[in-house]
């Protein structure tokens, strides 16, 4: 009993001393001493690829990998962050007419709008041929549509429209600045997101479970690009002219830093404003700067301008770009300019594969143009979505783990294969601009690629 | 699936108890407070939901006021704690602007509260709800991430920049990437930090505000690239911050890459694995005391940056206390009761309990002997004597 006694007394004494230290705290000035306790033997030893559930880095080539030959504190994406939240349980709401799934598209008068509408057109077909399949019992899709203003944080509150609305998932957009802002509204409404149109490298980087991105980005295209400059090319004066705005900025970002690993800096990396029609100034340091190689980013009708000036003025080197060079008004601007241009492209438009021509014939016959990358991949982002809702139910936590742990996917666009970001890292082919026709070349083989990814 | 070989496992219930008992421990005793920790520990969580009035399984908020009125900001409404215990609600029949609450603040000068929803900011003063949205006021945008006062202003952190409200002359001034060194201006944090503003952007880390000077200062993670953190301690571990908290010149700093501190002159960051710090996927911060009360996706953390107590819930919905003291081996007990829901979206704490806002539900920890203490700390000399 004494000894009891004692001890309680002990115990007493010690917290209260721990209590009065906690109380009387007050913030230390400097670094606190490192806490680490971990168990023997937990010190991260040098990773390999070979450790990794999924490609590092967006399946970017080692080589090409910032601080490559250092083993980082941290690394993120290598193995895909799960969901943790309750809902997978909940009752399946009721008396539900039928299954709704979101669209964001552009707005229809701003930059994005035609593409914004054919990534509609694509959504639209899919919906249409899923609810002519639906047998007895099964409830049809509804499509829910917004349409975006060119304003900052407008698509957040169309996100919350969505949640109002009480969609299962939906689908959008093509502004990074929008889909950066739905996303993160996503999180919260705890709704999924399938993005078939954002090229901005830094929408996946931000670490919430409730994206797929099918649209293969711009770091995909920018590595593509370094390779073909640098290395098949051998180009050594490289100049990066792009649009002066947040795609354009993030647009090239990877490429730059690619093209400065492998050796060669950019010598010249200037802007335009959308529209510019003088450019003068930047014309001259760029042909002072006597490029063997430049690369534009851009609305496709200003890089055509610009490199029929850029001729005009005696520039002989080779141009390169993104995917979008391919749209009617890069040539149309361009002229003569346009020849040679080398551009990174999702997949072979000729292709002669079943799925592709059965849908471009689908397409050609519903609105009376053929398709075009935006299509195809907003009707793959909606059969996607609506495979997703049929297999899970109408319950988004379970639409959620249907989506988020998929590795792999087919669509009319080609085989997908999905990263531990949720980014399609499907192979980039390569287009050439030559008497008057884009030739396409196959994809090279990537590190990682373990499937066969070829769309030719 | 997420693992981390130097984490800790979660025992399982059966695990547990033989741990315990091999140790010759009593399972009451599992929850005792362990006397040599700089800061209490949570002995037991009471959990409330829809028996109790809550309208909607996620809470996003929890603030127990001055005069210790107890708010909470749900998916489905604002409700305020009777005195029965049961919660009543208020929603947009009532005048708020959007169902669904995400951040709550108190002006201790006027006892009005604050409220951020999907869709408008809220001040609930002498019983009537005032809305304001981005199209009758200067509101950046309708979706409030979160708000905080300092004295005659009101803070808002939107995803179109930080709105501040004057409240004398009812003006309000928009910093975004126009006007700040936001370069984007999706804000997700705000917080009063001494005689400045702290925001936190979604890809620009934080961005300090000294209202007297109008200046703006920003603090980035160094090596300036998502895929990895390079070097420890080097500055906030992430660009995307999702929460921050700042007591007597110490920031805290949520990411959903790990967690970071501020001292005003060092960094000290923690990342899943390395630390005791249960996940990267850090929601919410409460600084009280020195002392970080960290919620995210896994549970809950509380750290004085040595010392660690981790709180998680276990496959069988058993509740797990963790303790790491510095050059020791983890400690792991199971509690009486566990928190509501280990995804963890807001805390408020005090001496004299832990407010815990989850996916499903509302916990209130019941401090161990804090408690106690407490009340003894806070006892005039002749109550001590008696």
């Amino acid at each position: 009993m004494r000894r009891a006694s004692l001890m309680l007394l002990g115990w007493l004494c010690g917290t209260l001393v721990a209590w009065g230290a906690y109380l009387e705290r007050q913030p230390s000035a400097g670094v606190a001493p490192d806490e680490r306790t971990l168990p023997p033997g937990a010190q991260p030893a040098a990773a390999s690829p070979a450790d990794f559930a999924y490609p590092y880095y967006g399946n970017t080539p080692p080589e090409m990998i910032p601080f490559r030959e250092i083993e980082p504190h941290a690394r993120y994406w290598i193995e895909r962050l799960p969901f943790r939240g309750p809902g997978h349980d909940y009752p399946d709401p009721p008396d539900l007419k039928s299954l709704r799934v979101g669209l964001l598209s552009p707005a229809a008068y701003g930059p994005e709008g035609a593409r914004g509408q054919r990534t509609r057109h694509g959504v639209l077909l899919a919906f249409e041929e899923a609810n002519a399949r639906r047998g007895p019992g099964q409830l049809p899709f509804e499509l829910v549509e917004r349409e975006d203003s060119p304003l900052w944080g407008s698509a957040a509150n169309i996100a919350v429209e969505f949640a109002d609305e009480q969609v299962l998932g939906f689908l959008g957009t093509i502004d990074g600045d929008a889909t950066h802002v739905a996303l993160r509204v996503a999180l919260k409404i705890e709704t999924y997101m399938i993005n078939t149109s954002d090229p901005d490298p830094t929408l996946t980087e931000t670490q919430i479970p409730w994206l797929t991105r099918v649209f293969p980005d711009d770091r995909q295209q920018g590595f593509r690009l370094a390779d073909l400059v640098v290395r098949q090319h051998q180009c050594q004066r490289i100049v990066v002219f792009r649009e002066s705005s947040r795609p354009g900025r993030v647009g090239v970002m990877h490429f730059v830093n690619y093209i400065r690993r492998l050796g060669v800096p950019p010598v010249q990396h200037l802007f335009f404003k959308p529209g510019d029609q003088q450019i003068s100034t930047q014309l001259e340091a760029i042909k002072a700067a006597n490029p063997d190689a430049v690369l534009f980013y851009g609305q496709p009708e200003d890089v055509g301008r610009f490199a029929a000036q850029f001729r005009a003025a005696g520039i002989t080197a080779r141009f390169f770009g993104f995917d979008r060079l391919m749209e009617e008004g890069f040539q149309t601007h361009a002229g003569p300019a346009a020849e040679g241009t080398t551009i990174t492209y999702f997949f072979d438009l000729n292709r002669t594969d079943p799925p592709w021509v059965d849908f471009t014939a689908r397409f050609e016959k519903r609105f009376g143009v053929k398709p075009d990358i935006y299509a195809a991949y907003g009707y793959d982002g909606a059969n996607l979505m609506m495979e997703a809702i049929d297999h899970a139910g109408p319950n988004r936590f379970r639409i959620r783990d249907y989506l988020a742990n998929l590795d792999e996917w087919s669509g009319v666009t080609g085989p997908m294969k999905f990263d531990g970001r949720w980014d399609n890292i499907a192979p980039f082919a390569i287009a050439k601009f030559r008497e008057g026709q884009w030739h396409f070349e196959p994809p090279s083989a990537q590190p990682h690629s373990t499937g066969p990814l070829s769309r030719n | 699936m997420n693992t981390h070989p130097s984490r800790p496992p979660l025992p399982s219930r059966g695990l547990a108890l033989a741990l315990i008992l091999l140790a010759g421990a009593p399972t009451q005793a599992a929850a005792e407070p362990a006397p040599d920790l700089p800061f209490p520990v949570i002995e037991r969580f009471e959990n409330f939901g829809p028996d109790h009035g809550i309208p909607a399984s996620k809470v996003h908020a929890v603030l127990k006021t001055t005069d210790a009125e107890l708010w909470i900001g749900t998916w489905d409404g604002l409700c305020r704690r009777e005195p029965s215990g049961n919660f009543r609600r208020f929603g947009p029949e009532h005048g708020l602007s959007h169902k669904m609450v995400l951040c709550l603040a108190e002006d201790q000068q006027t006892g009005d509260l604050w409220v951020g929803t999907m869709r408008g900011l809220n001040r609930v003063s002498a019983g009537r709800i005032t809305a304001y949205t981005q199209t009758d006021s200067g509101l950046p945008n309708n979706v409030i991430y979160g708000v905080a006062v300092s004295g005659d202003r009101v803070w808002v952190a939107t995803a179109a920049g930080a709105g501040e409200l004057q409240l004398k002359t009812g003006t309000w001034k928009i910093y975004d990437h126009n006007n700040s060194l936001m370069h984007e201006p999706w804000c997700y944090a705000v917080t009063e930090a001494g005689d400045k503003i702290m925001i936190g952007v979604w890809g620009g880390g934080i961005v300090e505000h000294d209202p007297r000077l109008g200046s703006f200062k920003e603090h980035r993670d160094p090596d300036r690239d998502f895929h990895f953190d390079l070097v420890p301690d080097d500055g906030p571990i992430n660009d995307i911050t999702s929460w921050l908290a700042w007591e007597n010149g110490v920031l805290w700093q949520c990411t959903y890459f790990g967690m970071s501190r501020y001292d005003g002159r060092n960094w000290k960051t923690w990342v899943e694995g390395k630390s005791p710090l249960l996940s990267n996927f850090t929601q919410f911060v409460w600084a009280h005391r020195g002392v970080a009360w960290i919620g995210m996706d896994r549970g809950l953390s509380v750290t004085d940056g040595i010392t660690w107590v981790n709180y998680l819930v276990d496959d069988n919905d058993q509740g797990i206390q963790q303790i790491h003291r510095p050059n020791q081996p983890v400690e792991i007990k199971p509690m009486p009761t566990a928190l509501a829901n280990q995804f963890v979206l807001g805390l408020q704490v005090d001496d004299e309990e832990a407010w815990i806002a989850t996916s499903k539900g509302l916990s209130r920890g019941i401090l161990a002997a804090p408690t106690k203490l407490t009340r003894l700390s806070e006892a005039t000399p002749d109550q001590r004597n008696q």
